[in-house]
């Protein structure tokens, strides 16, 4: 009898836990190679123009410097420029920044040399001693000036139904003749990413023609194309390792000019070479969330049925790619409006590109949208999550089709149950905590319960115990832990007998991690190789067997590292000898989604209720009390599972009351250069967030049921709290972040 | 033992000279002839080397380090890239995320904003001098049940933060967790787990 | 980073002459400010002095007062029981500043002597009269929601970022200097200087002069203190405004008042007229109202600094009002 704990669901500790409370878990600037050399790069100080001259002279007599590489003396690279996308995601249009490649300056900061040297004291100090000169030309870094300009990405002109195509169903604009409407225009500032760890490579030419890279990304695979393309190599001399990525939040689904002239670096000085990002590099060349200026119109009648919106957004991307991303999908699927209209356009300045960062274009859409449905309910004078319940899609209205699963409502009941919804007034300054107004919002969030394709690879190994690899990386969500759940209760083996390998370009191939699709792509690839593991088992045992080869394939238990036969308590094989006389027992195993994607719409959903105070006199805004639920299919591990839930929820405050990344556009240059000008969350920011799950599973998506977590965690917690603060004021706060000048 | 500092008290003129010079061949004019024709052998490394570097005598968790540094290495970049001590993090490089927090003589600092020759006979611990051998420290236990974290970069700054916050005496409630942990940003926000791992550890009454 | 020198010496008197000989050289303390600002190449000192290993690390009474040595740590002054008795304003002040283990490297000669956090002045690419006479002001028009409402000139309009020295001011210390003329008292309020013409000169000390100690007058304000600070999230980040307030009540009745404003100016801005306004009226926020009208005279915004216009004034009267109720 198998009596092993069932292990997803369970709140199973990290399987690297321990390696990363010991700080014995290693990063990609933490690989110790023989030789080692360190790289720092220069950055151009305009944001648009050409390189007249570039004096590297002192630079190059510095003690210790190895070598000083600028557009005049960088290899010329054989291959087309590196990609780097995340396959879930619509690709983007136009090419990454070639690094050292011409004089061109295509945004400031703009690495124009990279400066290899002994240590990184040295390097750092040589790198000051580079000077440039530039023939400027006038640049533009602000989308409000530039809103004129904006057009329609190129992806929806080639392709009517792109999701940055415009989208329409029943009248256009139709809200302009509705009897009771409401316009309002919204504003997400330019956001950045800034994971703790900094962006860092370490570049190693084993061989003339191998490559190897310890790089923070979120995909392995895709960074191994990049640079085998990029340096006209075939895919199989590159390896890339990611076991370890300290944070990356869609910051590592790129690869940026860093790592391309980190490896150009390596192959200069013919040594390791190490680049590790500062702070204020993470700001200019490593994406970031788009300023966004967002419109919607939207008319309901009386009795709180929405009858049309209109969305429309412009947002930021650079001069050299179309950055595009989802902002108004969760509007044209969320409600459930015969008249719908969105229009997606780009509006492209001299800015390093912007990538997909958490919850990416969803989050910005949602703080519009659900700032509206709040707005519409108060003017309608009916509660906001009545007037989302009038308003519920019981099948998705924008592809017509049904819902795989949906459980939207039972996550609104639980919200309003935890934070109290019963407290909330309609009528904005109701409530007080001594001197603190007090409010309540909510906000949902939606995205695409994506699964793509992806292998695994598992083998019994001699001693019993099962190895499994892929590709994959973990950033943070547990990846790792949560596909040893899997296949531990797939196998009937206990966890601490499986190890399951991940990081590395090397093993089975695996997405991209990215989208919220990890456990939806991979998680079914792990379940089937330790499926057709056991099958090959099975072979085994009726192999060396009698009573297994007769009997029926359902009578064969998996207990923990034993065969039984049901009905025949003597019958027992070890994993352990089976896999000693087989000599090996390697099984490679590719799953990929069926066909019920064609049949139903996919999405997780969930919803976030803010309890805020708000200083009446100095515009402090405190979260006192957070709620999110979710409906995200089957969980594979309640306590990691419920740590990104409440990370989004963290991320989602940040947006709301403090980020926001600021040009000075007179020179094209952040003046938020760190940490302490981009202000992110603080312990003292988060009240303890609680979390509540569905926890049903989906039927279609996958075996496992799973939905995907990472995104919806932060979609819609904004607008839960510019709701919260709009009940506890009665101050709207359309232009994010809600910092304290914005409600004295 | 803490060993005197070596650092000589008066520097003559020949090496400050040097030392405000952005190259070194421009330096050669001011030093001794030995030292300028091994530069101009090409012997750049061992020359500058003799001008640069300082001794700088360290315990760091319990083992006793004899150095030859810069002085404008800092601990942090010392521990990193000298002494390969990877888990003490860099986050920011400023003083503005914490994951760099160390010991020094027992308190917790930042080691990325001060230079390693400044805690000449100090004594320093980081992530890897917390635990008992294999037996890990109450927190670092605590931090896993809890799961007080996600990409972990942070972390060990976390714990070393969280461990100093109980001593200080500073976590005898969930606000004042907060507030004398806001110097260790997590960008992951798994803020409210870590709450938990302090207050169960406070709360567990073993020694931290 | 530049290379420079390191010497420690053992005696004040040796640190002094190292810095009053030589122009390009630094004390170094906590570095908390110093090293950050190297990084980045906006201080460039071919030599530091590391006076960390002089004795001036003692809180202690003196002369019917506190004096506080140079060299105590931020967190030591905070949690010394002296300072929580006496000056409970000065602890306040302190642990609103930074983080704790910033606060157990900064000192509180370090913490006076703190650089502008104006990202003008961090950048060495863009015009910054501090930074580098004659460049202009970046901040002027530019990005300035960080910046100054008082005493600004057209050459720098930059505010200093020091919790600790708005207490200080408020409290009527006095800062001990040692320097290569001999020893001398500054008052705290004389400590930090406006920028005029000359914006690269944060502070009134002299070339080579160094902090030894702070003096606080013992004083009537033990219970109603306040330092309210209001920042863009909830800890661990320079104010946007801040302000103390300390009260001395008869029953309701104000008997003493003192008030200060950080991030509002280039110094920690004492508001004297406001102070003597509040003497004998009752502790009200009709009054702390009247008190702010006064202390915001004169005050005046930029582009995108005008909420300061209002949010001092009503952070002051926060302060206020938590004063009285403390």
């Amino acid at each position: 009898m198998n009596t092993l704990k069932k292990q997803i669901g369970a709140g199973m500790n990290r399987v690297d836990g321990r390696l990363k409370v010991t700080g014995a878990a290693t990063y990609s600037a933490e690989y110790e190679l023989p030789g080692i050399t360190y790289a720092v790069l220069v950055g151009s100080t305009i944001a648009k123009g050409r390189l007249t001259s570039i004096d590297t002279k002192a630079a190059e007599r510095a003690p210790g410097v190895l070598a000083v590489i600028t557009y005049l003396n960088a290899p010329k690279l054989p291959g087309p420029k590196p990609e780097g996308k995340d396959p879930s995601q619509p690709q983007t249009v136009g090419n990454p920044l070639q690094v050292l490649a011409n004089d061109r300056i295509r945004f400031n900061d703009q690495p124009i040399a990279v400066v290899v040297a002994d240590t990184l004291e040295r390097a750092r100090y040589a790198a000051g001693l580079v000077k440039a000169q530039y023939a400027q030309e006038a640049h533009q870094t602000n989308l409000e000036a530039n809103k004129e300009k904006a057009f329609l990405p190129t992806q929806a002109k080639k392709n009517p139904k792109s999701p940055a195509a415009d989208y329409q169903r029943g009248q256009v604009d139709a809200y302009k003749t509705g009897a009771l409407k409401l316009e309002a225009e919204y504003v997400i500032p330019t956001e950045v990413h800034h994971p703790m760890e900094l962006q860092a490579i370490t570049a190693h030419w084993e061989a003339p023609d191998r490559l190897t890279l310890y790089d923070k990304t979120q995909g392995t695979m895709a960074t191994r194309r990049d640079f085998a393309k990029q340096w006209g190599l075939p895919e199989a001399n590159v390896k890339v390792i990611a076991t370890f990525v300290g944070g990356a939040f869609g910051n590592a689904l790129h690869s940026w000019p860093h790592e391309s002239a980190a490896v150009m670096a390596a192959k200069v000085v013919n040594r390791p070479v190490k680049l590790m990002l500062t702070r204020e590099q993470m700001f200019t060349m490593v994406g970031y969330r788009p300023y966004t200026w967002q419109k919607i119109g939207m008319s309901a009648t009386a009795d709180g049925k929405i009858t049309a919106i209109t969305h429309e957004s412009i947002g930021q991307t650079s001069t050299y790619e179309e950055f595009t991303e989802s902002t108004l999908g969760q509007t044209r699927m969320m409600y459930q409006s015969p008249n719908l209209t969105t229009r997606y356009r780009l509006a492209a300045l001299d800015i390093g590109s912007p990538i997909w960062m958490r919850g990416p274009g969803e989050a910005t859409g949602a703080f519009a949208l659900e700032s509206a449905m709040d707005e519409m309910a108060f003017l309608l004078k009916i509660d906001p999550m009545e007037f989302r319940l009038r308003n519920y899609t019981d099948q998705d209205p924008e592809k017509n089709k049904p819902w795989s699963s949906k459980y939207l409502k039972e996550c609104y009941q639980a919200g309003a149950e935890r934070i109290g919804w019963n407290k909330r007034q309609l009528k904005p300054g109701m409530l007080r905590d001594g001197e603190w107004l007090v409010g309540y919002g909510m906000g949902v969030g939606t995205f695409g319960a994506h699964r793509g394709s992806s292998k695994a690879a598992a083998q019994l190994l001699p001693n019993g115990t099962v190895l499994l690899q892929s590709a994959v990386t973990d950033i943070g969500p547990g990846t790792g832990t949560a596909m040893t759940q899997i296949a531990a209760d797939t196998l009937g083996l206990a966890p601490e007998r499986i190890r399951f390998e991940w990081g590395n370009s090397d093993f089975a191939q695996a997405p991209t991690q990215g989208g919220s699709a990890i456990v939806n792509t991979v998680g079914p690839a792990v379940q089937d190789a330790c499926l057709a593991l056991k099958d090959k088992l099975r072979e085994l045992a009726a192999a060396s067997n009698g009573a297994f080869a007769a009997a029926r394939k359902e009578d064969v238990a998996f207990a923990d590292g034993y065969l039984t036969l049901n009905g025949n308590p003597t019958a027992r094989a070890n994993y352990a000898d089976l896999v000693k006389q087989a000599g090996g027992t390697a099984v490679t195993v590719e799953s990929k989604a069926g066909s019920d994607g064609q049949k139903y719409s996919m999405y997780s959903f969930s919803v976030h209720f803010a309890e805020v105070r708000v200083h009446p006199l100095t515009g402090e805004v405190r979260v006192s009390k957070l709620v999110s639920c979710a409906d995200a299919g089957t969980i594979i591990n309640e306590k990691t599972a419920g740590n990104q839930m409440k990370g989004g929820a963290v991320g989602g405050i940040g947006m709301a009351l403090m980020e926001h990344a600021i040009i000075d556009d007179r020179f094209g240059r952040y003046i938020t250069k760190d940490l302490a000008d981009y202000h992110v969350p603080v312990h003292a920011d988060a009240p303890a967030v609680e979390v509540f799950f569905v926890n049903q599973p989906d039927p279609y998506v996958n075996a496992l049921g799973t939905k995907g977590i990472g995104e919806i965690a932060t979609i819609g917690v904004a607008p839960a709290i510019a709701n919260a603060v709009f009940n506890a004021t009665g101050k709207r706060v359309r232009e994010l972040p809600i910092t304290p000048d914005k409600l004295i | 033992m803490n060993t005197e500092p070596k650092v000589p008290a008066n520097h003559d003129d020949n090496r400050r000279t040097f030392l405000k010079q952005s190259s070194l061949l421009t330096a050669l004019a001011f030093v001794p002839g030995p030292v300028a024709s091994a530069a101009a052998a090409k012997l750049d490394e061992r020359v500058s080397e003799a001008f640069e570097q300082v001794p700088l005598s360290l315990k760091v968790n319990g083992k006793k380090y004899k150095l030859k540094v810069e002085p404008r290495t800092t601990l942090l970049d010392l521990l990193r890239e000298n002494l390969n001590l990877n888990g003490t993090k860099k986050g920011c490089d400023y003083g503005q995320c914490g994951a760099c927090t160390v010991y020094v003589d027992g308190q917790r600092v930042n080691s990325c904003l001060s230079f390693a020759v400044m805690h000449d006979g100090k004594e320093i611990t980081t992530i890897e001098g917390l635990a008992d051998g294999d037996q890990l420290h109450p927190m670092q236990e605590a931090f896993v049940k809890h799961d007080g974290f996600q990409c972990g970069y942070c972390t060990p700054g976390q714990i070393m933060s969280a461990v100093a916050c109980v001593r200080e005496g500073h976590a005898d409630s969930e606000g004042e967790i907060r507030e004398y942990m806001s110097g260790n940003i997590c960008r992951c926000g798994a803020y409210t787990n870590i709450v938990a791992a302090i207050q169960e550890v406070k709360n567990g009454g073993k020694k931290v | 980073m530049n290379q420079f020198q390191y010497v420690r010496p053992t005696k004040a008197q040796a640190a002094i002459d190292a810095v009053a000989k030589d122009a390009t050289a630094s004390f170094i303390a906590g570095g908390t400010n110093l090293v950050d600002l190297m990084k980045r190449g906006v201080m460039t000192p071919q030599k530091l002095v590391d006076i960390n290993r002089l004795p001036f690390a003692k809180i202690e009474r003196e002369n019917n007062g506190l004096r506080i040595g140079a060299l105590a740590l931020n967190s030591a002054v905070a949690d010394d029981k002296q300072v929580r008795e006496k000056q409970p304003l000065l602890a306040l002040a302190l642990n609103a500043g930074a983080s704790a283990q910033l606060r157990n490297m900064a000192t509180v000669g370090g913490n006076m002597m703190q650089r502008t956090r104006c990202p003008y002045f961090y950048d060495t690419t863009m015009p910054c009269n501090k930074r580098q006479p004659g460049t202009g002001c970046g901040a002027l028009e530019g990005i300035n929601r960080m910046h100054a409402i008082f005493g600004f000139s057209d050459k720098c309009i930059a505010v200093h970022p020091s919790d600790m020295s708005v207490a200080l001011v408020a409290l009527d210390a006095t800062v001990l200097v040692s320097g290569p003329k001999g020893d001398r008292r500054v008052a705290f309020a004389d400590f930090h200087r406006l920028p005029g013409d000359m914006p690269q000169k944060d502070t009134n000390l002299e070339p080579g002069e160094l902090i030894t100690a702070v003096d606080i007058p013992d004083g009537p304000f033990t219970k109603h203190v306040s330092y309210y600070k209001v920042r863009e999230r909830a800890s661990y980040a320079f104010a946007l405004v801040s302000a103390a307030a300390a009260l001395e009540l008869d029953g309701n009745t104000i008997k003493a008042a003192r008030l200060a404003l950080g991030g509002v100016a280039h110094k920690p801005w004492r508001l004297t007229a406001a102070e003597q306004m509040l003497v004998g009226k009752p502790a009200t926020e009709a009054t702390f109202q009247q008190a702010a009208e006064v202390a915001m005279q004169g005050a005046k915004a930029f582009k995108h600094n005008a909420y300061k216009l209002k949010l001092a004034p009503n952070t002051l009267i926060q302060a206020l009002k938590t004063a009285t109720a403390a």
